[in-house]
């Protein structure tokens, strides 16, 4: 018998219990149009395999990581300098972090500016905005693990400012550093946070926006909707052959930014040191933070930096409720949520470059 | 020491050498792995009388001529202007040691060029045998090309025996000679097939279509869509290199000296700033590139031709080029502290030389200022350090030096100064510090004022 016939006979096994047949039919019809803006489809694939780059370091890591007051520090410089292939790994799982979050909000940006937010799409949105927050979330608690100076200190603002959200913030704050200040308590509730919560949240979310992807199809921009000729490409092989490929070319460049420059570690934290001097906190918090050091303590009789946050709420709200204020009926509406996209795009990089350069 | 230093700010002298040296590189592979294509292309177009593909040929290359004889010539320049002024010790030694060498190079480099002019010239212009034969005569020179540099190439990293009885044929058939050669010669294939997918996915079909063909490829599955067929022609190119190249890998890498080998395995492990992983690092991110590579080649154009695009083609050269500078970067590397390994230390001191300049002194021995005055330590730095460092830019000395004041500095000169690698593990990737006692207590005194640190 040949090896022909055991490959068939395989399919057929698996097509009897898994219908691989029907899927394999679903995924032939499926089509994706082709116009000057499709290179935004391939930006939520990216985001996926950064994802999955994430779930693979991040359970390598586990198996040497402490995630102890005394042994965390050590466990992560250990890992860093022992292990074979231990910088890479953890190198892969820092930058790759950062690059997702940079990747995720040129995907969100992107289906922001095309409309794709609009009816049947809806709850794609509303769930991608969701996997946006979970992924700020995975880069917050994930940052103190290594229990160093600048982790420390970064994790202590951020809770801090975290913690004048009117009504819920103190109390949410205590909850998260497992008390007042910033110990053990913390180390482990962010610990238990960053693999566990987190990845089960993602994993829900993510799957209804895949589910809802794939049921509604790729997004069409108003400009091909109008357009005379349209022209479509199958998704199966033509388009994922050249999913498969970006994929690839992004890897590679995640590949050489952690080859070049590999991710540090700094001193141990001192929670009775004082915070050195010029701290900031990750670069996609930058801009917030960056803004908050503007205000100054009292606006009339708020406190400058509750009425901060209540604007940051505002202006992520904005965001959020696009879907349905923006219908598409409204060319007025339309046109005020693409201002808005842009100043909220311009407003976001230029308080980023100012941080950094601060 | 025999020569003045040519400073530059910023990037230093290495990184303007290995700039140019990787667009030339990439450009001369492509010059001799595109000449075995020609031959082999050139071949099949006129067995199978196949009009496409001489059309194809033709428009190739001129591309070809452009880019190898107008900016691989201008490269290839540009590299000797720039190593003899930033290296002009190691490179007096290249030419002392292979005259004839390049003088026979040279003879190869020009035949090359006169042949490839006539090759592009004579399209249609004669008979369609001697065509060929000019496309075999080029394959057969620029190979040659190859056969010389990569003796001279291979030679400043393991000169063998060399080293002892300077006999040009040892050093030139050194250890690393015949896998360097056959892996260059595989990388050079690759480069063309590389170059070959970019001309290849600008084919329009229409173009093609009246062509004559009279005997068709029995391989050819694509029915008349000759731009998928010279898709999945060109990656086939890539195949020989990932196949053969790992053998070959591992022939040259078990002829590198033993310090070498530790250079990288160190960097296995760790990452911080400082140490040596850079070597490890960089190996790495060769090797994930090369791998993407094959990926692309196998998935992209050799089995979905159709889908192929032009932006595609150019990520692969994007991803080739990384490749190319990497490799030769970390080739580079592997040298250290050596510019001719085990005979002349990379700031141009040969190491027969240290006992007799550490007893005389560094400036005794410099023909620019064998006179000591007040700039004498920044006159050393330029000399002995200057070569892999800058002040401020690429490996700053003002960033390695940190807070270290002129006593510390001097301590760690002092350390530098051990010629016995057991005591000065620094030697395993800087040359010594050669000279007097006074002299290091010189250079340390214009150290501390890079930092500010001087009291």
């Amino acid at each position: 018998m040949s090896s022909v016939d055991y490959g068939e006979k395989f399919y057929s096994w698996l097509d009897e219990r898994v219908g691989i047949s029907g899927l394999i039919k679903v995924a032939e019809k499926k089509e994706v149009p082709v116009h000057k803006q499709s290179m935004w489809y391939y930006m939520g694939g990216i985001a996926m395999v950064l994802l999955a780059i994430q779930g693979l370091t991040g359970i390598l890591l586990m198996v040497y990581y402490v995630p102890e007051i005394s042994s965390a520090h050590s466990s992560v410089l250990f890992i860093n300098t022992q292990i074979d292939f231990g910088w890479f790994v953890r190198s892969l799982h820092s930058w790759a972090a950062n690059i997702l979050i940079f990747i995720l909000f040129v995907h969100m940006f992107s289906a922001y500016f095309m409309k794709a937010y609009r009816k049947p799409r809806e709850i794609t949105w509303f769930s991608g905005m969701a996997l946006l927050v979970i992924c700020f979330a995975f880069g917050f608690t994930g940052y103190l693990l290594p229990w160093d100076e600048i982790a420390f200190f970064a994790t202590k603002i951020g809770l801090d400012i975290a913690a004048k959200t009117p009504f819920i913030g103190a109390t949410l704050a205590d909850m998260l550093r497992g008390g007042s200040e910033i110990g053990q308590g913390t180390i482990s509730r962010f610990f238990l946070i960053h693999v566990i919560l987190l990845p089960i949240a993602l994993v829900a979310v993510a799957g209804i926006h895949l589910l809802l992807v794939q049921l509604h199809g790729m997004s069409e921009p108003e400009s091909f909707k109008k357009a005379k000729k349209k022209k479509y490409e199958k998704f199966v092989p033509d388009f994922l052959v050249k999913d498969f490929m970006v994929w690839l070319f992004f890897f590679n460049i995640v590949a050489a930014v952690v080859a070049l420059f590999p991710w540090g570690l700094g001193p141990e934290a001192d929670p009775f040191a004082p915070a050195p001097a010029g701290i900031k906190p990750e670069w996609y918090f930058l801009a917030m933070f960056q803004f908050l050091k503007l205000l100054p303590p009292h606006i009339g009789p708020f406190e400058g930096e509750i009425l901060g946050l209540m604007f940051f709420g505002v202006l992520a709200l904005i965001l959020l409720v696009a879907p349905i204020v923006d219908t598409g009926k409204n060319k007025f509406i339309s046109k005020c949520f693409d201002i808005y996209g842009i100043l909220f795009t311009i407003g976001f990089l230029g308080f980023t470059v100012w941080g950094i350069l601060d | 020491m025999n020569y003045p230093v040519w400073s530059i700010p910023g990037i230093g002298g290495s990184w303007l050498v290995g700039l140019i040296s990787v667009i030339h590189v990439f450009l001369s592979h492509f010059a001799v792995g595109g000449g075995i294509f020609f031959a082999v292309t050139e071949w099949l177009a006129y067995k199978r009388g196949d009009e496409r593909i001489y059309h194809y040929l033709k428009k190739h290359s001129k591309f070809f001529l452009l880019a190898t004889t107008v900016a691989g010539a201008v490269t290839g320049v540009g590299i000797w202007f720039s190593i003899s002024l930033v290296s002009p010790d190691g490179t007096g030694t290249l030419i002392q040691n292979y005259t004839l060498g390049w003088a026979t190079e040279y003879l190869f480099f020009l035949t090359e060029i006169a042949t490839i002019f006539v090759y592009y010239y004579t399209w249609d212009k004669i008979s369609k045998e001697l065509h060929l034969s000019l496309a075999r005569w080029y394959a057969v020179l620029s190979v040659f090309t190859l056969v010389i540099i990569n003796g001279i190439l291979s030679f400043m990293l393991t000169p063998g025996n060399w080293v002892e009885s300077k006999l040009w044929y040892e050093g030139f058939f050194n250890p690393t000679y015949w896998p360097s050669l056959f892996i260059r010669l595989f990388v050079m294939m690759a480069i063309a097939g590389m170059y070959s997918l970019v001309t290849s996915a600008r084919i329009k079909n229409k173009d093609y279509q009246d062509l004559k063909v009279k005997e068709k490829d029995p391989e050819d599955k694509n029915q008349g869509d000759f731009r998928a067929y010279m898709l999945k022609y060109s990656s086939k190119w890539f195949f020989p290199v990932f196949i053969l190249g790992p053998i070959f890998g591992f022939w040259f890498f078990s002829q590198v000296p033993g310090n070498v080998l530790d250079n990288i395995f160190n960097g296995i492990q760790a990452s911080g700033v400082g140490n040596f992983s850079i070597l490890a690092r960089a190996i790495y991110l060769s090797l994930i590139l090369s791998g993407t590579i094959l990926i692309f080649a196998y998935i992209g154009p050799y089995l979905n031709p159709k889908g192929f695009s032009f932006i595609a083609a150019l990520a692969f050269m994007v991803c080739g080029l990384g490749v190319t500078a990497i490799s030769e970067w970390s080739r580079e590397m592997l040298r250290k502290p050596y510019v001719i390994y085990g005979y002349m230390y990379s700031n141009g001191i040969k190491v027969s030389e240290v006992d007799k300049i550490n007893q005389d002194g560094f400036l005794a021995h410099s023909k620019w200022q064998p006179a000591e005055d007040e700039s004498s330590g920044e006159f050393i730095f330029k000399q002995q350090c200057m070569k892999c460092h800058t002040e401020n830019g690429y490996r700053s000395m003002t960033r390695l030096l940190g807070e270290r004041d002129k006593d510390t500095i001097k301590g760690f000169l002092t350390l530098m100064h051990e010629t016995d690698v057991e005591k000065n593990s620094y030697l395993k990737i800087m040359p010594p510090f050669v000279g007097t006692e006074a002299e290091i207590d010189m250079l340390a005194d214009y150290l501390s004022t890079l930092n500010h640190k001087k009291s």
